[in-house]
């Protein structure tokens, strides 16, 4: 934790002036406790006038505090914005390279949150966080520490006491987290019953199930119950140890000082003021103690950020490739899993694209070929085996120039809150043409503003097959030597398919396509097709030859085609 | 500036901004009420034009005195960017300064204005049953407002005090669901007297009128009608016969008092007993058989915060008898163990006992809950993401036990300690304790200007942050895409993101000088040096005793420390009770019942109607009363037929389909199965008869053939294999690592078009002989489309279907196509009637592009 702080708080010198002023206001705030002695001995005294020097002593000590502390507030707030400048640019750049195959969907949401919400608790967690929590453990140390000058014996007493409320609170803090843990098991077993219970309702009705299954939860909960109320009272010895640890230090101390008064080792007066300086030193404590709850989401975020700055990286090299005309790839024993535990989606898979061809690659659902695709677009990297590219392997190549050798269009088509001209990302290219193409002029043509439209948040603005229609223009656009088309799953309208299918037909820049079907129009164009099951290719050939074979291919494109033409009822 | 007098001062500490406005020209929308239309290039740097925001004008005396009058005018239109505004100004008799300057203003005139304390009305995430307005004609731009944000299905009613016969000529916007009562003045009461006297739970009112005349109106609200607070906004806008600026210097001036005759009977009516359930109130309800159990909690828990503050007395009793050179010291000794003891103890029983109540409360709840997810309708659960489903399940139950365990002792603790140490310290001297509230004052008073001064920000850093999370969740979205197109692609997000920061730093920058203050003031230093320095001179003059110093020295200096913690201890109970009201709002959601077996003739005996005939009987159906979403719907599905809705979005196709599957009960009319109203039918009785499969696929925890035979537990393997063979789904179940024994779970993971053949399956097997059917399924997913549509062939073979359909290819072999409009009935047929009739169908099937020999149709799904 402390570590992620100090990468995000690039201004060492800062942060060295930060440290040094807040010890040096704990220093005067330990000096204005201990003046407290002479000061209250001398009230308590025959002559209390003697008490105004002190007081004015002890006035310039707190006064001076306040100077350093508004120091060490004005640095803490310093620092706090730049945290939230740095925090919140690297958390962004760090997205931009994570693997993708990190994003799950709660890293997803962690990532989110510490873009989104975490700024305002950056800004105070130097002042409210960072300062509060160093104070309040160095004030009792330097207080003991002062304490030597009056009294060696309670001086050693106070210091021997540091460590042992430090470790109550430490261990009040595990107890109550470990019964919180704990209570959340039991609880989550208990109501997973009940979520599932209310999830499944509608199967459970129409399958005349409800009541079986409500006794069966109801008895699952009674079991528990008993469970649960054993955990919970766990919480209990978290809840009271520090507070019995502190007033039993506070105890102990005003023991020894009495006692020592008692002995004659001090006098009356300086014992009582002491009392007064033991109370000081144990207020940091309880501080602390009140510090852990208002913290809480400060912490959490800085843990967002750390999460987030720690996920694994994309790799890049330092090799150059020109992004030109069109290319040769070949992906050869290549092998992909998306975490380390999954089983592999793809293992040893070999396929060469010739410069300048359309390829499509067809199979079922889950057979690896959106993982080929994703490959191909650099998306993801290959866990082992290589990726060649004219020759060239796409692991060593900068990662810019690794971007410029491929072009794509996505199933869930996402544009950015901008123009539609903005969003073609152009300067180079002919807009007319891929706009035909993609059939992106009728759209424009359609909405008042044009070319000049907004699209609105992540396209909104544009009916879901205008935004399609849009990234493909988007797609044509970029002049990549390999142009990769996701076909959408769902079922696509006229001027989509004609969109697409102008994609995938041959180009005038002449690249390498291709193109993951769903669709019988969209495959109809292609030179080449690749059938994939289970992570391996399983026909290859041109769309003729395969269709005569009669496999796995010709079956597939029979079935499209009955699909197609589906009537339900009786009259057909 | 003194012309402004204290108000004006005060603003001014509060960091009032003063912004100049120009009048651009001024328009007569009624004889009485002028709009004047103003541009400010800088008020909305600090204004925010929400529904009902207003405005505090300083206007200038009438009379041509030296002073200003400020008096408050509602925003009534706005553009933000151009920073133009209007406002709405009612002339009246006697004119006072502001109406007085409205109707003397020209362009080209200037008005100094603030925005201050501006209120904002703003719709709940949960709706209330209906919006109450209360006021007048100076409140009409307000209420304008309001009913331009009110959704349209939301009724509201609207009471208006009448002033002047002109009043009714002023512009009220419409709103579909609106009830408007103009009432002349008779005095104050009149208005309040004709609210209508009804059940008016769940309501919110928003009331804005006369000064007296609102008194009325919030005690008829209040106490007769029983508003919580929480749902009652009011706030007096003018005051009779008075300026609004200097109310209180002027006394009382008698009211003209009108004919009581025609006043409403005011006589006090004794107070009804009227079924008035609130949902705000609800977590109440829910937590009233705990009310004994958490008092007693909080009477211990302070006690034991007493317990605990013990041994700062004992320290005060040790210094005085230390002093006084005492010897018996040992007492107070064993007095602090004892003490210390017994604190611990207490506190240890009292947690012990808490969780036990708790647990015993919550297992009831749970088991409550239970009860009502098995009865709420089934369209309460489609209503509903999974995750607010399990926001109440779970998470709000948790939040009882924190509410329960922790929340209210907490509360208690937060409370008691900084009371008892106060009064102690009173006790003690007050003069010094008096003092200790010099820092206390100082914090408040910052906190306060700081409160004021970000108000306009705080609003905007909320839109920040849902904008914020919306780009945020596109950024990472669009990951893929960035990564492919480059730099370019993340720059609007990246300029989004400076730009946030920017606001960030705007916002917080100027207030770090505050806080710092009100950090230095509330440290235990600089109480220190407040008791120190007053203490040493009270004891140096001789007016105190050293000893009464102590107790300040030990318990005063993190006194503020104590009382600033009262808002935070509070703050756990809020999300806690939140989570109450949830809970026993779905508690009380109404359920399905069943009725008792009609006993009249219209009864049809078994035999005849045969197996499979339904009815719907002049159905009406409304999700929000006077909405209705079907009317009138009379068809008959004779058995063994298909029959397909048909309809544009919204017309109520989905709806009727659902009605079948009793998801909801029907607002009128009746829907027969072999002639018995589906209301009479317990639900097992009912999916005997009723089978469905929706787009959602509904798995439950188990292996695949308890899901296939959910409904027939007993069926045979060779019942379940077949029905699994019909739904096409055989061959790939022999695939999963134990066939029909594997548990379905991440490991054996089915695409969508699988799960959903199982459940076609499923509902093979439990062979009711009525299908309601959505369409949508067979299409849902490409990869397996075509295994899915013979799936749903085979299913609907002989059985009475009703099926929603999307694509009107699909259904043109239905026996009937019922085509609907806006929750009506337009026309039947089947297929060819229906094109040569040339009607709403003919439309549909053109615009469809179905006749055309596309693959596929232009229409879209979520
Ligand atoms: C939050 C808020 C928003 C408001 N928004 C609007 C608004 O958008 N449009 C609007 O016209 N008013 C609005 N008002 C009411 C307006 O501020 C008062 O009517 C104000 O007193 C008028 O000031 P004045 O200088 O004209 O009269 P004053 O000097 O206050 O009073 C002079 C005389 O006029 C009478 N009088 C004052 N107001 C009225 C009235 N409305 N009808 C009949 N007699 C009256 C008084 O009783 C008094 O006898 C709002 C008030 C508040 C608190």
């Amino acid at each position: 934790m402390i570590r992620t702080l100090l990468t995000l708080l690039p201004q060492r010198g800062r942060v060295t002036a930060h440290l040094g002023l807040t010890l040096l206001s704990v220093a005067l705030r330990a000096v204005s406790a201990v003046l407290l002695v002479p000061l209250v001995a001398a009230l308590f005294g025959p002559d209390p006038e003697r008490a105004w020097p002190w007081m004015a002593l002890l006035a310039a000590a707190i006064a001076a505090g306040w100077a350093v502390d508004w120091a060490v507030t004005a640095i803490g707030f310093d620092l706090g914005f730049a945290l939230l400048d740095t925090g919140q640019h690297q958390v962004a750049d760090q997205v931009a390279r994570t693997r993708l195959t990190w994003f799950d969907a709660a890293n997803t949401a962690t990532a989110r949150q510490a873009i989104a919400s975490t700024g305002p608790d950056l800004v105070g967690l130097v002042i409210y966080l960072v300062t509060p929590l160093l104070s309040a453990v160095a004030l009792p140390v330097a207080i003991a520490l002062a304490l030597l000058a009056v009294s060696w014996q309670l001086a050693l007493a106070a210091l021997v006491g540091i460590p042992v409320l430090l470790g109550a609170y430490w261990a009040s803090g595990r107890i109550g987290r470990a019964a919180d843990r704990a209570a959340a098991r039991a609880n989550s077993a208990l109501t997973e019953r009940l979520v599932e219970f209310a999830r499944t309702q509608h199967a459970l009705r129409a399958a005349r199930r409800v009541d079986p299954e409500r006794s069966e939860v109801g008895a699952a909960l009674d079991r528990q119950h008993g469970a649960t109320v054993r955990l919970l009272t766990m919480q209990v010895p978290g809840q009271i140890l520090f507070s019995v640890a502190s007033q039993l230090a506070l105890l102990l101390l005003a023991g020894t000082t009495v006692a020592l008064a008692a002995n004659g080792d001090l006098t009356a007066p300086e014992a009582v003021a002491l009392i007064v300086v033991i109370v000081r030193y144990l207020e940091p404590f309880t501080a602390l103690a009140e510090l852990s709850g208002g913290v809480e989401s400060t912490v959490g975020a800085l843990r967002r950020i750390r999460t987030v700055l720690q996920a694994p990286r994309t790799g890049s090299g330092t090799a150059r490739a020109a992004a030109t005309g069109s290319a040769r790839v070949e992906l050869r024993g290549v092998g992909f899993r998306y975490a380390p535990a999954d089983p592999p989606v793809l293992d040893g898979f070999d396929l060469t694209l010739e410069a300048g061809t359309a390829t499509a690659i067809v199979g079922p659902s889950g057979s690896g070929k959106s993982t080929v695709l994703a490959l191909l677009a650099g998306l993801h990297e290959p866990t082992s085996g290589r990726i060649l590219v004219n020759g060239e392997d796409t692991a060593e190549l900068t990662a810019d120039d690794r971007r410029s050798l491929v072009s794509m269009v996505f199933q869930h088509p996402y544009l950015f809150d901008g123009t539609i001209r903005e969003n073609l990302l152009t300067d180079a290219g002919d807009v007319d043409e891929a706009a035909r193409l993609a059939r992106v002029d009728t759209i424009v043509r359609r909405l008042p503003d044009g070319w000049d439209t907004r699209v609105g948040e992540a396209g909104t603005a544009l009916s879901g097959g205008e935004r399609q229609r849009v990234s493909i223009a988007r797609a044509l656009l970029k002049p990549a030597p390999l142009l990769l088309v996701d076909e959408a799953t769902s079922a696509l309208d006229t001027e989509n398919e004609a969109a697409v299918a102008a994609a995938v037909a041959a180009d005038r820049l002449g690249r390498t396509r291709v193109i993951v079907a769903h669709r019988l129009a969209s495959i109809r164009h292609v030179d080449r097709v690749v059938f994939i099951e289970e992570g391996r290719i399983v026909e290859d050939g041109p769309v003729d030859e395969l269709l005569d074979a009669g496999g796995r291919f010709a079956e597939f494109w029979r079935r499209q085609d009955a699909a197609a033409d589906w009537r339900l009822g009786t009259k057909t | 500036m003194a012309k402004r007098g204290f108000q004006g001062a005060v603003m001014r500490g509060f960091g009032a901004r003063d912004h100049e406005a120009t009048v651009t020209g001024t328009e007569r929308l009624a004889p009485n009420f002028l709009r004047v239309h103003l541009s400010s290039p800088t008020l909305f740097g600090d204004a925010e034009a929400a529904p009902t925001a207003w405005l505090r004008f300083w206007f200038p005396d009438p009379d041509g005195k030296d002073v200003e009058h400020q008096r408050a005018y509602t925003i009534s239109a706005a553009d933000e960017a151009a920073g133009t505004f209007a406002v709405d100004v009612v002339l009246h008799e006697p004119a006072g300064p502001a109406c007085a300057w409205a109707v003397a203003a020209r362009p080209g005139d200037r008005i100094a204005l603030t925005s201050l304390g501006s209120s904002k009305f703003e719709l709940p995430e949960e709706l209330p049953a209906g919006y109450l307005l209360v006021g007048d004609s100076a409140s009409i731009p307000a209420i304008s407002a309001i009913l331009r944000t009110v959704p349209p299905e939301v009724p509201v009613e609207l009471y208006l005090e009448e002033h002047d016969e002109d009043d009714w000529a002023i512009p009220v916007p419409g709103h579909p669901r609106l009830r408007t009562h103009w009432v002349p003045r008779r005095g104050p009461q009149s208005l309040a007297a004709a609210i209508e006297d009804r059940d008016w739970s769940d309501w919110y009112a928003w009331a804005a009128t006369e000064s007296g005349t609102l008194k009325h109106v919030r005690t008829r609200l209040r106490d007769e009608f029983g508003f919580p607070k929480t749902e009652l906004h009011q706030q007096a806008y003018w005051m009779y016969g008075r300026a609004m600026g200097k109310l209180r210097a002027q006394s009382e001036e008698p009211e003209p008092e009108e004919a009581p005759a025609a006043a409403p009977p005011e006589a006090p009516e004794p107070p009804r007993d009227r079924q008035v359930a609130w949902r705000s109130q609800a977590g109440g309800r829910l937590l009233a058989p705990l009310r004994s159990a958490l008092i007693a909690a909080g009477v211990v828990q302070g006690l034991v915060t007493l317990v605990q503050l013990a041994p700062f007395f004992l320290l005060v009793e040790l210094a005085r008898r230390v002093i006084a050179g005492e010897e018996r010291l040992w007492a107070l000794g064993a007095w602090a163990v004892g003490l210390m003891g017994a604190g611990a103890l207490l506190s240890s029983l009292m947690l012990l006992w808490l969780h036990a109540v708790d647990a015993r409360f919550e297992q009831d709840v749970r088991r409550r809950m239970l009860d009502k997810l098995a009865r709420l309708p089934l369209g309460w659960f489609d209503a509903r993401t999974s995750g607010q489903v399990k926001q109440l399940v779970q998470d709000d139950t948790l939040a009882l036990h924190y509410l329960v365990t922790h929340a209210v002792p907490d509360a208690v603790a937060a409370v008691v300690a900084p009371v008892a140490v106060l009064v102690y310290l009173f006790a003690v001297d007050w003069r010094i304790a008096l003092v200790l509230f010099v820092p206390i004052l100082v914090y408040v008073l910052s906190m306060s200007v700081m409160a004021v001064q970000s108000r306009a920000k705080t609003s905007q850093a909320l839109r920040w942050a849902e904008r914020m999370n919306g780009e945020a969740g596109g950024y990472l979205e669009g990951q893929p895409v960035i990564r492919v197109f480059g730099g370019a692609a993340s720059s609007t997000f990246r300029a989004r993101l400076g730009e946030y920061i920017a606001f960030l730093n705007a916002w917080q920058r100027p207030f770090t000088r505050q806080k710092t203050i009100m950090d230095l003031a509330t440290r235990p230093a600089t109480f220190l040096l407040l008791i120190v320095a007053f203490g040493t001179l009270l004891v140096t003059t001789g007016s105190m005793d050293p000893v009464a110093l102590l107790p300040f020295l030990l318990l005063g200096t993190t006194f503020g420390a104590r009382l600033l913690g009262i808002g935070y201890g509070l703050s756990g109970l809020r999300s806690g009770l939140l989570a109450a009201r949830r809970l026993q709002v779905t508690l009380e959601e109404r359920e399905l019942e069943t009725a008792p077996r009609a006993q009249n003739g219209t009864e049809v005996s078994k035999g005849e109607v045969s197996a499979g005939t339904v009815e719907f009987d002049r159905v009406g159906f409304s999700y929000r009363p006077n909405v209705p979403v079907l009317q009138d719907i009379t068809l008959t599905l004779e058995p063994g037929t298909v029959t397909a809705l048909v309809g544009p979005s919204g017309s109520g196709k989905s709806t009727l389909a659902a009605l079948l599957a009793r998801f909801h009960d029907v607002g009128a009319g009746a829907i027969r199965i072999n002639g018995r109203d589906l209301r009479e039918l317990t639900p097992d009785e009912l999916y005997t008869q009723v089978g469905f499969v929706f787009q959602q696929v509904h798995l439950v925890h188990g292996t695949v053939r308890d899901n296939i035979a959910l409904a027939v537990p007993d069926a045979t393997d060779e019942q379940v294999e077949r029905a699994a063979r019909d739904a096409q789904i055989h061959e790939r179940i022999t695939r999963l690592p134990n066939g029909y024994g594997t548990v379905l779970g991440p490991d054996a993971a089915l695409s969508g078009g699988e799960r959903q053949r199982l459940t076609i399956a499923r509902a093979m097997l439990a062979e009711t002989p009525v299908l309601v059917l959505d369409e949508a399924t067979a299409f849902a997913d490409p990869e397996s489309e075509y295994h899915v549509q013979r799936a749903l062939s085979r299913l609907t073979a002989g059985r009475t279907v009703l099926v929603i359909a999307h694509r009107l290819r699909t259904v043109t072999g239905a026996d009937r196509i019922v085509v609907l409009d806006r929750g009506r009935i337009a026309e039947t047929g089947t297929h060819t009637e229906l094109l040569a009739g040339g009607g709403d169908y003919r439309r549909l099937w053109d615009a469809d592009g179905s006749s055309a020999p596309a693959l596929a149709t232009t229409e879209e799904h979520r």
